[in-house]
This record gives C-alpha cells, sequence and structure tokens, in this order.
C-alpha cells in the first residue's frame, strides 16, 4: 500500500474565530453555575460525594460492650497486609476469658493502600473501614493511627460503615471454591456429611 | 540390614529401625503426634499409621520394625480415610482457639489438618466437654482443653528429667495432663516441655504473645551458656530476637535445651550494650568514635613495646582467640586466658544432663589455639610489679576480680573488649564495644572438642565490632595486618595453627560440627572422642 502524504500549512491564520469560541464556552459555564445552579464541582469540604456503602477507607477497630477491644491480637490482619503498615503488641487480659488482647494497635495510614484485606483476614469483625477517605496531619507522625484513635472512630458505624465483611465480602464465595478444590484434589474433606 | 519398600521405592536400614524412621530417611514424612525421635515409642496417637501389604489391619509405623521385605504403603484410601478420623477424634472437643493459641504456625493439628482433613467439625461449641485453662506451672502454661494426650511431656519428665511430675488425671474424655495439686514445675529444663507439645497444651511462660511465630526467622548457632555448646536456632524479627529453639543433634543435646541457655537471648537486645568506645580521664568517661579508640590504643601499645600483657576469653571464638594470639605474636606479649580456672571445669557435668560447670562455650577452642601460655597469675604478678605498661583485655573476667582494684593500680592504661555495661568496667581506661556472640560468624569448640558454628543472626548495636575484627584493625594500625578479612578466612588460620583441626572448613562443619581429630602431639592433653 502506497504511503498517503498530508501537506499541513503551518502558515494559515487562525483569525478570532477560536478566540470568539473559547470565550463562548467560559461564558456558557459562568450562566451554568451562578445562574442555573448546575456547576458540575462540589464545595468540598462542607459538601461531599456520597461514596458506595463497600467504601474502602480509613480503618475502624471496635468495641466489645464493655468499651475494651473486639481485637484479640491474632496478627492475621498484620500478615496478610501488603503494604506492612500494621503494628500490634499483644498483651494478657486482666479478665481470663479471652486471655488475648492489643496492647498497641497502629496502622500507618501513609503506608496503607486501602486494600481492605485486614477486614477479610479479621476473624473477630474487629477491624472495619469507614467511608471516611480525607485525613490531614501536619506531621507524618499524626497519621499512624493508635488503637485509642482507631477505636474512638468507631462513632462513625452509627452515619454508616466502609467495606464490611460480614455485608460485603465479594470474595468469600471465592475462598471457599478454593477450599472445595482442595479437598478434592487432596481426596479429604467430611466422610459424612456434617450434621444439621 | 533388612531391605523394604515404601512407597515403592527400596530402602536398606540398620536392624531395629522402625518404619517412621525408615521413610523419613527416604524423605516420606508420616504424620504423627507421640512420636519424638529422641522419647520412648508409645503409639498412642493413631496418626502415623501406614498399610502393610499381607498384614490385615493397619500399622502404627512408629512402632513397625522395619523387616526384610516388607512393603509398606503410606498413602493409600484406607490410611487417609484412617486419618481422617484419628483426626477427627482428636478435634470432637479442641477449642478452636488458633487466634490466641501461640502455638499457631507451629501446631501439629493445624498442620495435618490442613494437609488431611479440611472437614467441617460436628460438634457445636457448646456441646465441647471443657477442661483447665490457663493453669500456671511456673515458667510453663497448661491448657487442657488443647491438649491431644499424646504423653510426650509425660515421657520427657520421667525419660529425660526424671521427675516425673506430669501425670494423666480422670478418665476417658475427661483425661487431662496435670500435676499434683498444680505445682510448678521446678527443673531446669522445662522449656522443653513447650517444645515437645505438638500443640498449644504446654507453651512457654516467657514467650507467650511475644510474637506469632510464621514472623520470625530462624537462624542456627550455638547456645553460649556453657561448654556443651548445644544447638539451637535463633529466632527473630527485625533485628530483635524473641527466643533460642534447641536444634537437633543426636550427638550434643538430642533435641534439649536448658532454661539459663534458653534464657542467654535476653543479654543480646539488653539496653546495657556497649555500643560506643569510651575513654576515662580521672574519673570522668566520655564517648569517642572507635576509630580515634583504636588510634589511641595502637599508640600505646607501640609505645609500651615488651610490657604488654593480653589476656583473652573463652567467651570469644576460635576466630577472635586466633587474631589474639596473633597480635601477642607480633608484639612479644605476655598471653593467657584462664581467669578463674575455666580449664579445669570443661567437661565437669552439673546436672547429667546437659549443665556443664565451665560456663564458658569456648574454652576448649583457647586450650587447642595455645591462648594458655603465660600464666593469669604471672600476669597479674606482673601488673603488680610494674612490669605491665598496656594491658589488653578480650572480655572482661579479669577486672571482676575482688583484687583487680590493686593490681591494677600499677598498669597505667588497660582496655577492655567489652559487650555488657558493668561496674567492673570502671577499672579501664578505654572500653570498646564488641559484638556479641548473635552478632557474629565463628566457631566454639565445645567439651567434645567438637567445632561448630555460630552465625551471625542480628546486627551489632552502635560501633560494636567482633573482636576479631578490632584486633584486625589494631594490627593494621601496627604495620602488621591480619591475612583474613572475614571470620570464615580466619578460620583457615585456624585450622592451620591446630593440628587436630585440619581438614575443617565451614562447609565442612555444616550445621552440626565436626568432632576434632586427637593427636596429642603439641604439648596440652588430648581428650578422647566422646
Amino acid at each position: 500500500m502506497a504511503t498517503r502524504v498530508i501537506t499541513v500549512d503551518r502558515s494559515l491564520k487562525p483569525g478570532i474565530w477560536p478566540l470568539v469560541l473559547g470565550h463562548w464556552e467560559t461564558l456558557k459555564n459562568l450562566v451554568r453555575t451562578l445562574i442555573l445552579r448546575q456547576a458540575s464541582t462540589i464545595e468540598f469540604p462542607e459538601k461531599r460525594r456520597n461514596v458506595s456503602g463497600r467504601y474502602r477507607g480509613i480503618h475502624i477497630l471496635t468495641a466489645r460492650e464493655d468499651g475494651t477491644p473486639k481485637c484479640v491480637a491474632c496478627f492475621m490482619c498484620a500478615t496478610v497486609c501488603p503494604a506492612e503498615c500494621i503494628y500490634i503488641e499483644s498483651g494478657e487480659r486482666p479478665e481470663k476469658t479471652i486471655e488475648k488482647y492489643p496492647t498497641r494497635f497502629e496502622i500507618d495510614l501513609l503506608r496503607c493502600v486501602y486494600c481492605g484485606f485486614c477486614v477479610d483476614a479479621c476473624p473477630e469483625e474487629a477491624i472495619l473501614m469507614s467511608r471516611e477517605n480525607d485525613l490531614v496531619g501536619t506531621t507524618r507522625e499524626e497519621l499512624i493511627i493508635d488503637r485509642d484513635r482507631l477505636m474512638a472512630r468507631a462513632k462513625l458505624l452509627d452515619v454508616g460503615t466502609g467495606y464490611h465483611p460480614s455485608e460485603h465480602d465479594v470474595r468469600r464465595p471465592v475462598r471457599i471454591a478454593a477450599i472445595e478444590k482442595l479437598k478434592q484434589e487432596r481426596g479429604i474433606g467430611n466422610s459424612r456429611p456434617p450434621r444439621g | 540390614m533388612p531391605k523394604l519398600t515404601i512407597d515403592g521405592r527400596e530402602i536398606e536400614v540398620a536392624a531395629g529401625t522402625t518404619v517412621i524412621r525408615a521413610a523419613q530417611q527416604l524423605g516420606i514424612d508420616i504424620p504423627h503426634f507421640c512420636w519424638h525421635p529422641d522419647l520412648s515409642v508409645d503409639g498412642n496417637c493413631r496418626m502415623c499409621v501406614v498399610e502393610i501389604e499381607k498384614q490385615a489391619k493397619l500399622q502404627i509405623s512408629c512402632n513397625t520394625a522395619a523387616t526384610e521385605g516388607l512393603v509398606v504403603h503410606t498413602d493409600t484410601p484406607r490410611v487417609r480415610a484412617a486419618r481422617r478420623s484419628t483426626l477427627e477424634f482428636l478435634l470432637v472437643n479442641h477449642p478452636i482457639d488458633c487466634p490466641v493459641c501461640d502455638q499457631a504456625g507451629e501446631c501439629y493439628l493445624q498442620d495435618q489438618y490442613q494437609a488431611y482433613t479440611l472437614h467441617d467439625a460436628r460438634t457445636e461449641l457448646e456441646e465441647k466437654v471443657h477442661k483447665r485453662k490457663l493453669v500456671d506451672l511456673g515458667p510453663i502454661l497448661l491448657d487442657a482443653e488443647r491438649c491431644v494426650l499424646c504423653s510426650r511431656c509425660l515421657r520427657f519428665e520421667s525419660e529425660v528429667v526424671g521427675t516425673s511430675t506430669l501425670m494423666f488425671a480422670n478418665r476417658g474424655n475427661r483425661t487431662e495432663i496435670a500435676t499434683f495439686q498444680n505445682r510448678p514445675i521446678t527443673h531446669s529444663y522445662a522449656g522443653n516441655l513447650a517444645d515437645v507439645c505438638p500443640v498449644g497444651a504446654l507453651l512457654s511462660h516467657d514467650f507467650r504473645f511475644k510474637m506469632r511465630v510464621w514472623f520470625l526467622a530462624s537462624t542456627p548457632s550455638i547456645c553460649p551458656g556453657c561448654s556443651t555448646g548445644c544447638n539451637v536456632y535463633v529466632d527473630q524479627r527485625d533485628g530483635e530476637i524473641y527466643r533460642l529453639r534447641p536444634r537437633r543433634n543426636p550427638e550434643v543435646n538430642k533435641s534439649w535445651l536448658c532454661d539459663p541457655g534458653r534464657a542467654q537471648y535476653k543479654q543480646i537486645g539488653s539496653p546495657e550494650r556497649v555500643a560506643v568506645a569510651r575513654t576515662r580521664r580521672g574519673a570522668e568517661w566520655s564517648a569517642v568514635p572507635l576509630a580515634a579508640a583504636l588510634d589511641v590504643l595502637a599508640a600505646h601499645i607501640k609505645g609500651a613495646g615488651r610490657a604488654l600483657a593480653i589476656l583473652g576469653t573463652p567467651q570469644a571464638t576460635n576466630e577472635d582467640l586466633r587474631a589474639l594470639s596473633t597480635l601477642a605474636d607480633t608484639t612479644g606479649a605476655r598471653l593467657d586466658f584462664r581467669v578463674g580456672d575455666p580449664e579445669l571445669k570443661v567437661r565437669e557435668l552439673e546436672d547429667g544432663i546437659l549443665q556443664r560447670a565451665d560456663k564458658n562455650p569456648n574454652t576448649q577452642g583457647a586450650l587447642d589455639l595455645g591462648i594458655a601460655r603465660s600464666g593469669v597469675d604471672e600476669i597479674i604478678a606482673a601488673c603488680r610489679r610494674g612490669e605491665v605498661a598496656v594491658l589488653l583485655l578480650q572480655g572482661p573476667e579479669l577486672l571482676r576480680l575482688p583484687a583487680a582494684g590493686v593490681f591494677l593500680e600499677k598498669v597505667p592504661f588497660v582496655a577492655v573488649m567489652a559487650t555488657h555495661n558493668e561496674p567492673a568496667l570502671e577499672r579501664a581506661h578505654l572500653i570498646l564495644p564488641a559484638a556479641a556472640w548473635a552478632e557474629i560468624d565463628g566457631t566454639f569448640t565445645n567439651y567434645q572438642r567438637r567445632v561448630q558454628r555460630i552465625l551471625r543472626a542480628v546486627p551489632a548495636p552502635g560501633e560494636a565490632r567482633p573482636r576479631w575484627d578490632l584486633v584486625g584493625e589494631l594490627l593494621r594500625r601496627l604495620g602488621a595486618p591480619l591475612a583474613a578479612t572475614s571470620a570464615r578466612e580466619l578460620f583457615g588460620e585456624v585450622v592451620r595453627a591446630v593440628p587436630e583441626y585440619a581438614g575443617l572448613d565451614y562447609r565442612v562443619l555444616g550445621e552440626s560440627g565436626r568432632v576434632a581429630i586427637s593427636v596429642g602431639a603439641n604439648g596440652h592433653s588430648p581428650l578422647p572422642q566422646v
């Protein structure tokens, strides 16, 4: 196929026409925003967009009824975290029924990639995500959020949580299918179906 | 020598070998709970069953002798079904509290559930038989609900320690292990109970809730607590050591480690570590850069000529000691190490199990390297006579002597390599920061004359350096640098210096070490082979 060569005349003068077009566009938006009130932007932070109920925002640590953390410091979240941003130290609970709880629980929000794996991994629904997506700090240390600040965020639950395993665990069927496949491959599993 | 076939592969084993061991020799792991390589066979858990041709029933491989012509199958539908049922029974009353259990990650129940059953429970949590939890047995914590009643701990108590503290109490599905009236375990081998327990029933108080085990990286090393030289793993994360675990060596410590040995890791991360060099003027101590401190020391050594005395330490590695004897040879200094006569106690067993009276890991190495030369008493006498201008100490042992304050008065300059701060160091004029055993590569020679490697597990604090490196820096400043630039190379010089170590290098030593050949030619009495 022969090559087609296009010659462009760069000496052409555009004249006044593009200028008029540009001004017309500006004028249209001015009328739309100021007079018709149809702005495509919002007045952040006074106004906020609605985000999905599965939104993966800043974490929340939930509490038991007595106000102590639900977390049992099993380190599952810290283990699965791809950003390695969760730091936990564990200790003995004074009352012996649950044994273990986190004496320190810190998330470095500057390292966090908000993947939500920690929420999936948690066996206690102790860590959830909120819909909050903005957090301002003037130092790096401020954005390493500790146990008490994470627990104080539980009040955000009143306006609805973000990513929450029991409601939005989209990966659960995938996990169950993977386990079933493993059982078949290894020829293991229940000899009889479980009771009930 | 019977020859048998396991999973289609033939193997010839020594007479009396059990099927489970024969399988291990082939690299086939048969799952088990109650069997332990260093305890007697009990055969109670029934997990290690295998199918043997021409035998009607499944057999437990831990108590079946390998005999001529045996044809064993370790992974058939019948075997799998039996394992599944066994494991389901073991888990019937298990609390499944893995999230708060320290054993998680190294638990036989977890591993074998993953590998062989993945079954769903048929018992509700409320229906389970509940047993005692959090029973405080001193250094050990008992959770009877997690127990699989394998009796490993009972056998350890009666066969290794000889105390028989633990027993089975109650009957049927209420059976649990217990001590009489919940008395604590008082012997100094309690930590092994947590190790032999295949599940989370016996756990160490010291390690409780410190770290989940899958975060820990293990470095093979040697316990520095005494001249036995038990093989250990140093378990660390991000430069912090969390525990020492015994590493199996059938010829040294089997699978065991004493509690004082286990506690050795605590000295590594201690806040009392010497991290920078310090000099004293009058009673005032000030920190100085290491290079400057070495310059000062080298200048003093040059000025002292033959009025230099050097004391080694049996805490140091063979490489450290070899560098030190090179320094003594170069300068013509007096040299010894036997403060407190450790050489008399090297082989003295204290408790009939592992602990020896000589609390140094490398007294035998120092003897082999000929560090015992001038005599400690002679060096002290020379100090008293004012014949010593510079005293270089590889460790603080001499400073700890009650009389040190008196005989050091006549010595104008005392330099000491130290790992930890202690009041005795105040008697020196210069302190050099030395790296501790878990922070260096090297070798120790134990009481059997077994040369064993230690490996660097964590970084040393601040400017601390291996002792051989400090001496190497001194030798460089004195114009006679060491030929070796690493511990591995330096070990080559150790081998050249000690005829009994002929043929050894780091690769030959491997993970379990080698016993030096006794030639008995170089002056000090050879030890019998153990």
